[in-house]
């Protein structure tokens, strides 16, 4: 071993063992004559410091692996064992948390939330794979997402969708995003996290509808690839916007594509783009009135949008809990004596007055409408984009990887018989 | 083995580990929807039981057969709960053969596809895909608008006042008699720290009075009025003390101010209702302490300790000076924790001197103006977190809690040369507490608390009074007065409430216990603030707790009575509160802008706190 590596470890273990000391309790926990074992109150336990620096360490090693694997190296099998490292480290050690997808709150929160501070870790969670993105694609959803690994390994038999059901699923993953920012960004819940559909699988322990949840993806997985990644996850819009400007992408070939048409079966999420025939092109002279009219309604689109989300903000902000207390106090004000309502007893032990419980859920209430306003508007922008571009047509030549949709899993590459 | 073969061999695997994985998974339903219809925890038959017992409340046979069904439905359920996650193993199991066994089958059964075997019509795919997305597009508005039409905004219905939510107080026991404590300015208590309950029958105070007490059986509780303590001519009065802000916790370290027109709101970081806020170089935990216009603070590093006196009115620095040439002082300061440095302790003043101690035993005096009347060394306390008891000053002495981990004292020293004027052995461990200063019988005692006694010493002779062993840890809160009683709390030990004439403990609790922050009774109410952010209020006569608020973030800082409010801030440096009383009501929670530690101090329309980069002054503007 090279003394920098020996210096490295010394460095890494004298700063885990500087970490210890600040994990010990002052009086230790008592034990229990008949073996009983506390159990931890926390899912995933709290790490320490160093820990979460090691986590994010791990993700930026896998990360630079498998944007090597994937642009260099060309490696399929390399790709594939590294996500199911990545499952097993991220999905089944860490209980599926820290994770990316779910960092999007925390960033939403620490802009909305004065006394909320995001940590150095759960920032790298969320920026290091948007950065790689740029660079290199989607590689993230290739090797390190363990949410995507587990939906990879159950592809059994994947159909091919029709565009016009890829592209009209492909709103929802903006819909749950704007979501999950406005309800995060109003303190309501973080509905990612909330209703992952893996979790339960990860930490072998979740509510019952969320395991039929995750059960029902996977079996949806074995026929329709990586359902969640393609049609719900609201990580992948980021990435999808990163990946579309990266610098270098993956690709079919290794060198010129010879239009040998192997690869045309061989991505199960239909993201490669075939080259542009001939009648297409000549459709797109009658599609520009199409693209006109399309690209003029769009401010209509984001104004009916946002009209309906302001309007929809009262239902939105029901599922706040003081808007939801507040409510339920006046609707069954009989409720008070209910000894078993939790939320109405803590309520009432706090010591605020109803009055200013509802001044509460009004100001919040009046929060939403400004944030329906915005989600609307923004999934107004998301209908009239998605729609003005089935009418735009771009020149392919060779059959390459769609920049946005594709995940690097690589499985195209095998599938090339061009050497390099 | 030929390729048919495996293909067979995988199919045989997929379909073994199919019906496996579909087996657990009916029973794992069959246990849900059994544990669900059945909820064991609510077990009807137990609720019949109990209900019985009521009638029959001497019924040791009913009370076994409730116990044993108890312990019946608590283990049906931990065995469901075992039975579920054992499934939930075997199904993952299950579906990782099964997932494999069929990849397997697939690849093997794979054959070269054809190239695009049905190429999509893509102008046709744009067209349906623009028809989809309108339609979902549409779809998705619609669900929106009737949504939001159907929902009713029950708020809007909220006519104000209906209904107020209120502490539970209907659970007091039948036979507790519930006082009814008069706001602060009904009684004296506030301005009087020396109104207490005593057991006039009683005598102070040791084991052989408690034997003589219970064999008379004397039980009588009156109120009556201490008399005020006297000081020798030219020293520090009471009314001086009880009219200033002179010590950790303010008059006789007793977290109890006589101040008013403390503001409610304030904003360090926007400047609401700053009247000024000064930065101090060097850090310090310790608390300010005030005597007329005078703040007083200190600082340290292990380079330099300083005292600082600053105009409570502009915030001005008056003056600064450094701790240095103490006749024994170590040359190295002590290795002490970040979160107690080396200037924990507060400073205490008489009005004529102000007194300070660090955490390597160096304690100076300087006078109003900072000139240095005497400084010495008590020795290198041996303390592994840093010394951190403050001082405290009454007629002329100047007295210091030393407990470190080679044992225990308490000092008195001669406010005007620093000589010791008595020194008492203490038969205890280590504390980080202050001595907070009461009268008892007539007799002002400091009083301290340690790991494990809770003791009171005669200021002028500095013999025990009394004790009580109850404490355990290591001990952070210092003890507070009032009704007649002294209360000592520390975290993992017990919160108690002793008669220091009978040394008995009259009623004691360990729920709610404060590991730095120190307890303060007053109106017949006690606080505590946890350093897991709860804030506790009792009912200092009974130990009945009257409410509890939680915060989520934890206290250091003590909380602290002025203007018949309490005020406790938090670690993040937001101040609760709350009206002195018997129900929680909250009045404000305004911030500093950084974290707090420091417990506040008070002046005339006036709050001081110190944050982690400066101190800060607020006032109604």
């Amino acid at each position: 071993m090279k003394p920098k590596i020996y210096i490295l470890l010394t460095f890494l273990l004298l700063f885990l063992s500087l970490q210890l000391p600040a994990q010990q309790q002052r009086f230790p926990k008592p034990e229990f004559d008949s073996g009983y074992e506390q159990p931890d109150p926390v899912t995933p336990e709290p790490r320490s410091g160093a820990m979460e620096y090691f986590d994010v360490a791990v993700l930026l090693a896998v990360l630079s692996l498998a944007s090597y694997l994937v642009i260099r190296k060309r490696s399929r099998q390399g790709i594939l064992w590294l996500s199911v490292f990545s499952m097993i480290y991220f999905g089944f050690y860490r209980n599926g948390c820290i994770c990316s997808i779910g960092g999007i709150q925390n960033v939403t929160l620490t802009f909305f939330d004065a006394t909320y501070a995001i940590s150095v870790t759960a920032l790298l969670f969320f920026l290091l794979p948007l950065v790689y993105a740029l660079f290199f694609g989607r590689t993230f959803c290739a090797g390190a997402c363990p949410l995507g690994a587990i939906q990879d390994l159950v592809i059994i038999k994947p159909l091919s969708m029709p565009r016009w059901l890829r592209k009209t699923l492909g709103i929802f993953p903006y819909l749950y995003l704007g979501l999950a920012v406005l309800y995060a960004a109003t303190g309501t819940d973080f509905i990612i996290c909330r209703y992952d559909p893996f979790i339960g699988i990860f930490r072998m322990d979740a509510p019952f509808h969320m395991i039929v949840l995750g059960i029902v993806f996977l079996l949806m997985g074995m026929f329709i690839a990586r359902p969640y990644c393609r049609f719900l996850c609201p990580y992948g819009v980021l990435l999808n916007w990163m990946s579309k400007f990266s610098k270098w992408h993956m690709s079919i070939t290794p060198s010129k594509c010879i239009q040998c048409k192997l690869c045309t079966t061989s991505c199960p999420f239909d993201a490669i783009d075939f080259p542009t025939e001939e009648k297409v092109t000549k459709s797109s002279r009658y599609d520009a009135k199409k693209f006109i009219i399309y690209a003029a309604v769009i401010p209509l689109w984001v104004l009916i949008g946002g009209f309906v989300g302001s309007k929809s903000h009262t239902y939105l902000s029901k599922a706040h809990p003081d808007v939801y207390l507040a409510e339920l106090l006046i609707q069954h004000p009989e409720l008070k004596d209910d000894p078993d309502n939790i939320d109405i007893q803590t309520f009432l032990a706090s010591g605020k007055t109803m009055d200013i419980l509802v001044e509460d859920a009004r100001l919040k209430r009046k929060e939403f409408y400004t944030g329906s306003w915005i989600l609307g508007g923004f999934i107004g922008l998301v209908i009239g984009l998605t729609l003005l571009n089935q009418v735009v047509y771009r020149r392919k030549q060779d059959y390459t990887p769609n920049r946005g949709d594709c995940y690097s899993c690589g499985r195209c590459m095998d599938y090339c018989p061009v050497d390099r | 083995m030929s390729i048919t073969d495996k293909i067979q061999i995988s199919k045989n695997i997929s379909l073994v580990s199919g019906i496996f994985c579909i087996t657990v998974s009916l029973l794992l339903l069959l246990n849900y929807l059994q544990f669900a219809k059945s909820e064991p925890l609510e077990s009807k038959t137990i609720e019949v039981l109990v209900e019985r017992l009521k009638s029959e409340p001497n019924n040791d046979e009913l009370k076994e057969e409730i116990r044993n069904f108890d312990l019946l439905v608590r283990k049906a359920y931990f065995n469901s709960r075992w039975q579920v996650k054992t499934g939930a193993f075997l199904l993952l199991f299950g579906a990782v053969v099964f997932a494999l066994g069929l990849r397997s089958y697939y690849s093997l059964k794979a054959k070269i596809e054809q190239p695009v075997p049905e190429s999509e019509n893509e102008i046709f795919g744009r067209i349906l895909a623009q028809k989809w997305i309108i339609i979902t597009g549409s779809t998705v508005i619609v669900l929106a608008l009737i949504a939001s039409f159907a929902s009713v905004d029950h708020l809007d219905s909220y006519k104000g006042n209906e209904m107020v939510a209120e502490q539970v107080t209907n659970d007091t026991d039948e036979g507790i008699e519930v006082v009814d404590v008069g706001k602060a300015s009904d009684n004296n208590s506030l301005e009087n720290p020396f109104t207490e309950e005593t057991s006039e029958t009683h005598e102070p105070v040791n084991s052989e009075v408690e034997a003589q007490q219970e064999s008379t059986g004397s039980e009588t509780n009156n109120s009556v009025t201490e008399p005020k303590p006297v000081s020798s001519a030219g020293a520090i009065t009471a009314e001086q003390i009880n009219s200033n802000y002179n010590s950790f916790r303010g008059p006789w370290g007793n977290g109890v101010s006589t101040h008013k027109n403390i503001p409610v709101n304030w904003n360090g970081a926007s400047g609401t209702n700053l009247l000024w806020k000064i930065e101090i170089s060097l850090p310090g935990y310790n608390s300010p302490v005030i005597w007329g216009n005078k703040v007083f603070l200190s600082g340290g590093n292990k380079e330099v300790r300083e005292i600082y006196c600053f105009d409570i009115n502009s915030g001005n620095l008056l003056w600064s000076k450094k701790v240095e040439n103490i006749p024994g002082s170590p040359a190295e300061m002590p290795k002490v924790s970040d979160d107690t440095g080396l200037a924990a302790p507060s400073l205490t003043t008489d009005g004529k001197r102000v007194f300070g101690i660090f955490a390597n035993g160096d304690i100076i005096c300087f006078d109003m103006n900072g000139n240095r009347v005497w400084g010495r060394n008590l020795g290198m306390p041996n303390n592994h977190y840093g010394h951190s008891s403050s001082l405290i000053t009454w007629n002329n002495k100047v007295f210091v809690q030393f407990d470190t981990n080679s044992g225990g004292k308490v000092l008195a020293l001669n406010a005007e040369n620093g000589e010791t004027v008595w020194e008492t052995k203490r038969d205890c461990g280590i504390s980080w507490a202050s001595p907070v200063l009461a009268v008892f019988k007539g007799k002002m005692q400091v009083i301290l608390t340690a790991d494990p006694i809770v003791a009171g010493y005669d200021t002028e002779t500095g013999e025990e009074l009394w004790k009580v062993e109850c404490m355990m840890g290591e001990v952070g809160p210092s003890v507070t007065t009032g009704e007649g009683m002294v209360f000592a709390a520390n975290e993992y030990a017990r919160l108690a409430a002793i008669d220091p004439l009978t040394a008995t403990i009259k009623w004691e609790d360990d729920y709610y216990l404060p590991e730095v922050a120190s307890p303060v009774c007053a109106d017949g109410l006690l606080i505590v603030a946890t350093s897991y952010g709860i804030l506790v209020c009792y009912d200092a006569k009974t130990g009945d707790l009257l409410w509890e608020e939680d915060y989520g973030t934890g206290f250091y800082a003590s909380p602290v009575v002025a203007d018949n409010k309490i005020y406790a801030i938090d670690t993040d440096g937001v101040m609760h509160i709350l009206e002195l009383s018997r129900e929680a009501k909250v009045l404000g929670s305004p911030k500093l802008g950084e974290e707090g530690f420091a417990t506040p101090a008070f002046a005339e329309g006036k709050i001081l706190i110190r944050g982690v980069s400066g101190l800060y002054c607020f006032g109604n503007k």
